[in-house]
């Protein structure tokens, strides 16, 4: 399969003079077209700091990250902000839908942003309000749905444009265990009929289970990886659980 | 501690304090201008008629001080509304109620001290401009002034005052309200508007109620029948409440009709924008209609007083041409001759020229006859004349051209209601002589307690009774005590258990000084009133603009993260704002143009028809002027929403 994804010896310091911290240190990793990547770590191994730069909403200290070929690095502010829109889809832990517009307006929002014509818009709402069994929600305001279908709706929004990549952080971090649930199905269903190639970061290892492969962060370094191969989802569960416990134990366990 | 914490809570929330601190400092040099006027001994000893002023300006510092201290009101309790959460977690951490409230009344006096310090600095400045303002409204020379301690301590005794009450009013809120709903401020939802086309002919009817209005004023002036007053009263009625129903329902109409369609929503950062300007006006629509009332008035307001300035120099002019006249009733004794009142007047000033002339009657009402003042009602109106000679001598020495009547007679007037009346068949007899009608002489100035004169051949009035003897003086062009000089023309006479002082002599200078006197009132009230209106209305839309920036900084950080770049937010942040601000701005200064069209009909039905002319420079200045500071403060909030708002 393509690499969409290629972060090459990445670092990411903050502060200054005798403060240092290394929230990442030299991290390299490739993700392939339609794969669903799960990253977990304790707390401050650095998981959010590597989502961060790879949305862009964050800058490397040093390092390259490349997706689609192309180098994040070298990007101005406003090319970053086309490439985000264009490229990349977001799902947050605290759904971020904005609550003054309905649900539909909110998922159409990426395509708003691309001037896409009306009829278009409104074509990929239907299907993607379809496939993620919302489409009678549309005209509601986000405050008046459960955690589980604005999130749904998060998810449509993030791949609305069929975006290279989603990046997901903590998207089961607000809701109950049957929500977390639903929402991981909508994921996988994401990644596996729509083909959609996402990049997840949990603390969960019933969410971790889920994914194809999983990513262990430890001060800023990969300490270990664990692929899914024909491992059943109760299999991949506990591998996670052991490798968790070897790391250091901070995976939520439900 | 708590004074360390205050202190650093007031930098930290110094952009929402910033809009706050200008309005408050700007009001305060306002206030503190106003209130020095009141007591400036160089104002004082401007004109006697100063009581007048003192009195107008005591009651508009009343009326100013009502409406700052519910803004002020309303700020504060904004602030803390805003502050809610933090305030939750204070009480939480185990500090007492009275802790809060400690370093919410030491922030507040933080502010209060440095809002008064600078507004009086400003006022420093801004009172010697009303100072300048006044004096040359009263046509007197100005010079630097010294300022007023009274007035000082007004000021300051006020604004604490307001200050001390809009603080009292957040304190007890504070003191009663449970942790719960500090902590958990609920969001309201934008609820849909069900019928937004409903509410666009609502708009529409507003509209038109607002043109009616309009009309209809402009129609009562020109026709100035009995029920004149209260038609322009209920005109007055109707464009308040068709300005208030306007707002409100263009507010719930526009933004919601066009959140219907697809096209305009589904491109870049409307759909954004239009559900925030909905949210925004949908919840401050009654308060978007009060401030374009408020702003309406003051633009309609300054309009005005100019207007009235302007007629007041023509009235002068029109009431009293003479520089003193007189008429005594031959009836009666007068406590004052004339060459008594000759020998007072050359005290103060000297007479230049004498005037006597006569008024005669023939004891008849056949001129009347041909008027709307005659028959029941108007027995006593005998008709009066004067000789050309006599007319001739008085009013050629202000300009009117010489009357040569040629064996009839003219009709001279000063009210348009005499040109309706047609005297073409009116013929005066003397013995065998006829007199036929020959003309008008129109708008002749003070003609006396008549609807008209009519100007005769001396050899007509000659054996006729004299019915006044008057005289006109005409003085040395310089300044002189006209009110010392009125007093000591004036008499007093017993009336009942009541004694009035009367002085038979229109004296030019007096007049002039008070129709000045109450130009200036007039003048610096309205300018007074709408400065601060127009301070008001704006700070408010700007505090409620930036009570939601925390919100808004969320929502534009997911339009950051979902792409928009910063020239898309900062243009779809300027629409947001410039919208809000623009809703209760826009009808105000529209309605500069027909209250300037009315303005220019008063002075022309006044028969100003020149100064009429005018007006639209007035108009488009007080225009100019309220879209200046409308700038200002939009400006100033842009850019701190924009700080706070858009990522660097």
């Amino acid at each position: 399969m393509q690499t969409i994804l290629r972060v090459k010896n990445v670092t990411k310091h903050y502060g200054g003079g005798s403060v240092v911290t290394k929230a990442l240190d030299g991290i390299s990793l490739d993700i392939c077209e339609k794969e669903f990547v799960a990253v977990m770590g304790a707390s401050g191994s650095g998981k959010s700091s590597l989502l961060n730069v790879i949305a862009t909403i964050d800058r490397v200290s040093s390092g390259e990250i490349l997706l689609d070929g192309q180098n994040l690095c070298e990007m101005r502010e406003n090319e970053l902000s086309a490439f985000r829109r264009d490229k990349l889809g977001f799902v947050f832990q605290d759904y971020n839908l904005l609550d003054t517009l309905t649900i539909g307006e909110n998922i159409v929002l990426p395509l708003n942003l691309q001037r896409k014509s009306v009829e278009e818009t409104e074509r990929k709402l239907h299907n993607v309000a379809t496939e993620l069994g919302i489409a009678d929600q549309l005209h509601k305001f986000p405050n008046e749905l459960s955690g589980g279908q604005r999130q749904r709706a998060a998810c449509a929004r993030a791949i609305i444009t069929s975006p290279s990549l989603v990046l997901a952080d903590e998207p089961t971090g607000a809701l109950d265990s049957k929500n977390s649930k639903l929402l991981l199905k909508t994921f996988q269903l994401m990644n596996e009929a729509l083909g959609t190639t996402i990049l997840m970061v949990t603390h969960d290892a019933v969410v971790g289970s889920y994914a194809s492969r999983v990513l262990f962060l430890k001060d800023g370094k990969i300490w270990s990886e664990l692929i899914r191969g024909e491992r059943t989802g109760k299999q991949m569960y506990n591998e996670i659980l052991s490798v968790t416990a070897a790391l250091g134990g901070d995976a939520d366990v439900r | 501690m708590f004074a360390k914490l205050a202190i650093r809570n007031v930098r930290r929330q110094i952009g929402n304090y910033l809009i706050y601190f200008i309005t408050v400092s700007l009001t305060v040099a306002l206030m503190f201008a106003v209130n020095n006027a009141l007591f400036n001994q160089q104002v004082l000893a401007i004109a006697n008629a100063m009581s007048e002023f003192q009195a107008g300006l005591i009651a508009i510092t009343v009326l100013v001080s009502l409406i700052v201290a519910f803004v002020l009101g309303y700020a504060t309790s904004f602030m803390l509304k805003l502050r809610k959460r933090e305030f939750g977690t204070y009480l939480i951490l185990g500090m007492t109620r009275r802790n809060i409230l400690r370093i919410f009344i030491l922030e507040t006096c933080f502010l209060m001290f440095a809002a008064l310090g600078t507004g009086i600095v400003l006022g420093l400045g801004v009172s010697q401009g009303l100072t300048a303002i006044i004096a040359n409204l009263m046509e007197t020379e100005f010079s630097f002034g010294s300022y007023s301690l009274k007035g000082c301590l007004l000021t300051v005794g006020l604004v604490t005052g307001l200050f001390l009450l809009s603080s009292g009013t957040s304190a007890l809120y504070l003191s009663r309200v449970r942790i719960y709903n500090l902590l958990h401020v609920h969001k309201k939802s934008d609820k849909q508007i069900k019928y937004p086309l409903l509410w666009l002919i609502l708009a529409a009817i507003s509209l038109a109620g607002i043109v009616c209005a309009c009309i209809l004023f402009a129609h009562t002036i020109g026709d100035m029948s009995d029920n004149a007053g209260f038609i322009l009263f209920i005109t007055l009625v109707l464009l308040a409440v068709s300005i208030v129903l306007f707002h409100v329902s263009i507010a719930k109409s526009v933004v919601n009709l066009l959140l219907k369609s697809n096209r305009i929503k589904n491109h870049g950062t409307n759909a954004f924008t239009l559900r925030r300007l909905s949210a925004q006006m949908n919840a401050n629509a009654l308060l978007a209609g009060a401030l374009s009332f408020l702003l309406s008035f003051a633009v309609i307001g300054a309009n005005v007083s100019f207007t009235q300035q302007q007629s007041n120099r023509e009235r002068l002019d029109r009431e009293y041409p003479f520089d003193i006249r007189a008429e005594y009733a031959a009836d009666t004794t007068h406590p004052i001759s004339f060459d008594e009142a000759e020998t007072l007047i050359n005290t103060y000033v000297s007479v230049k020229n004498r005037l006597d002339y006569n008024i005669y009657t023939n004891g008849s009402s056949y001129l009347h006859g041909f008027t709307p003042w005659s028959g029941e009602g108007y027995e006593l109106l005998k008709d009066s004349f004067i000789s050309q000679s006599d007319f001739n001598r008085l009013y050629g020495s202000i300009g009117i051209g010489s009357v040569d009547t040629k064996n009839g007679f003219f009709i001279a007037y000063d009210r348009d209601r005499v040109e309706n009346c047609d005297f073409s068949s009116a013929v005066l007899r003397s013995g065998e002589e006829t007199f036929p009608f020959h003309g008008y002489i129109p708008n002749c100035p003070n003609i006396g307690q008549r609807f008209f004169l009519a100007i005769v051949p001396d050899r007509f009035v000659a054996g006729l009774p004299v019915l006044d003897y008057g005289i006109a003086f005409r003085l040395d062009d310089k300044r002189y005590n006209a009110n010392a000089l009125r007093t000591d023309l004036s008499y007093t006479v017993q009336a009942g258990q009541y004694t009035i002082e009367r002085c038979d002599f229109n004296i030019r200078e007096y007049h002039r000084l008070q129709f000045n006197a109450s130009n200036a009132v007039f003048v610096v009230s309205a300018l007074y009133i709408a400065t601060v209106f127009v301070f008001l209305a704006m700070a408010i839309l700007a505090l409620k603009t930036l009570s939601g920036i925390s919100d808004d900084k969320k929502h534009y950080d997911v339009l950051f993260r979902l792409g928009a770049n910063k020239q898309e937010q900062n243009n779809t942040l300027f629409k947001q704002i410039f919208f809000f601000f623009f809703l209760p701005f826009a009808l105000p200064i529209l309605l500069s143009i027909p209250t300037g069209i009315i303005c220019r009909k008063i002075l022309a039905f006044s028969g100003f028809a020149q100064t009429a002319l005018r007006i639209p420079i007035v108009t488009t200045v007080i225009a100019l002027i309220i879209t200046a500071v409308y700038a200002l403060y939009f400006t100033a909030t842009y850019l701190i929403a924009k700080r706070n708002v858009i990522k660097p």
